[in-house]
């Protein structure tokens, strides 16, 4: 049984201002990449996801604390992201190949 | 082994071993709660994903409708927010009620400066009126440089998205005011603050959300 006590992981202020002041950061960058220096084609759309994704990484690991948290946390977390991709990947086979829309949608 | 005939703190529910025990379980139970919440959204995203894929002309030319601005503004206050919950939390865990009580305060203020800013958005589309789907009954002004036939496509996406979301925020509000509530009646401290812990990972959950619903809507160039 445990007989550990289990410490629950505490921030800091100065660690959580760090994360939203980068957050704050990296929402500015996005915005100029997207309206002052316009990427060329596909390169606008990766790289602002990418952003996003980083800025996802920067919550999930250090403001919901999965970075001291379970790993079965971080399981369930990338789980969601594996069947997400699925369920579009899976969509994406059908609809992209489809010799016509459908007219109605 | 667990000692059973020694005195639990009060908020142990008998069927726990321990405290720690009862606040893992209830932690991964909001994890499981999230993994609901992305695929809930996602099938969200992916009519987004489908949509744009077929008309990505006509994602660009919506996009203009929407104010970047004001949608980065947002995103700015949802950062925000989550930084104050997470003040929050750690006050609850150093047993700072006065530090919880402030940060929820501010959380719920900027939830509301979020939902005022969503809410004036969402009153200048109705205005030009932009509505979702069968009710698309765009002014001329709109039309000049958004003439595609799917626009209503776009912003039924549109709506559903940021509604649901906004939704979610209005719950959030709701939450963080029970939280203070408890609060002032010295619930929380370092011993006990599931329930805080719980909310701040929805609430950074519903910042996660923002986070991808903004370049993907705001941002289309």
């Amino acid at each position: 049984m445990s007989t550990h006590t289990h410490e629950h992981h505490i921030s800091t202020p100065k660690q959580l201002w760090a994360i939203g002041i980068a957050l704050t950061f990296l929402t500015i960058l996005t915005v100029l990449l997207a309206k002052v220096v316009v990427l060329p084609e596909p390169f606008g759309i990766i790289v602002a996801l990418t952003i996003a994704a980083v800025k996802a990484f920067l919550v999930a690991a250090f403001f919901m604390n999965l970075y001291w948290d379970s790993k079965f946390n971080v399981l369930l977390l990338l789980a969601a992201v594996v069947f997400f991709l699925l369920m579009v990947g899976v969509t994406l086979l059908d609809t992209l190949y489809r010799v016509d829309v459908v007219p109605s949608f | 082994m667990a000692n059973h005939s020694m005195a639990q703190p009060t908020h142990v529910q008998h069927h726990f071993v321990d405290s720690d025990h009862q606040f893992d379980a209830a932690k991964m139970g909001m994890w499981v709660f999230i993994v609901n919440e992305i695929l809930f959204f996602g099938g969200l995203f992916c009519a987004y994903i489908v949509f744009r894929s077929w008309y990505p002309d006509l994602f660009q030319q919506a996009a203009y409708e929407l104010n970047a601005v004001l949608g980065g503004i947002n995103t700015v206050v949802l950062i925000g927010s989550s930084l104050s919950v997470a003040m929050a939390i750690r006050a609850a865990q150093t047993d700072n009620t006065k530090g919880l009580r402030i940060n929820l305060i501010i959380t719920i203020l900027l939830a509301c400066v979020f939902m005022a800013i969503k809410a004036y958005e969402y009153n200048h589309k109705f205005h030009l009126g932009i509505f979702p789907g069968a009710y698309y009954n765009p002014a001329p002004e709109v039309l000049e440089h958004l003439s595609h036939p799917k626009a209503n496509v776009f912003f039924s996406i549109y709506y559903m998205l940021t509604g649901v979301h906004a939704l979610h925020v209005l719950i959030g509000i709701g939450l963080m005011i029970w939280l203070y509530i408890r609060a002032g009646k010295g619930h929380f401290g370092s011993e006990y603050y599931t329930p805080v812990e719980i909310t701040g990972l929805y609430w950074h959950l519903v910042d996660l959300i923002w986070i991808f619903l903004f370049p993907l809507l705001y941002l289309i160039e």
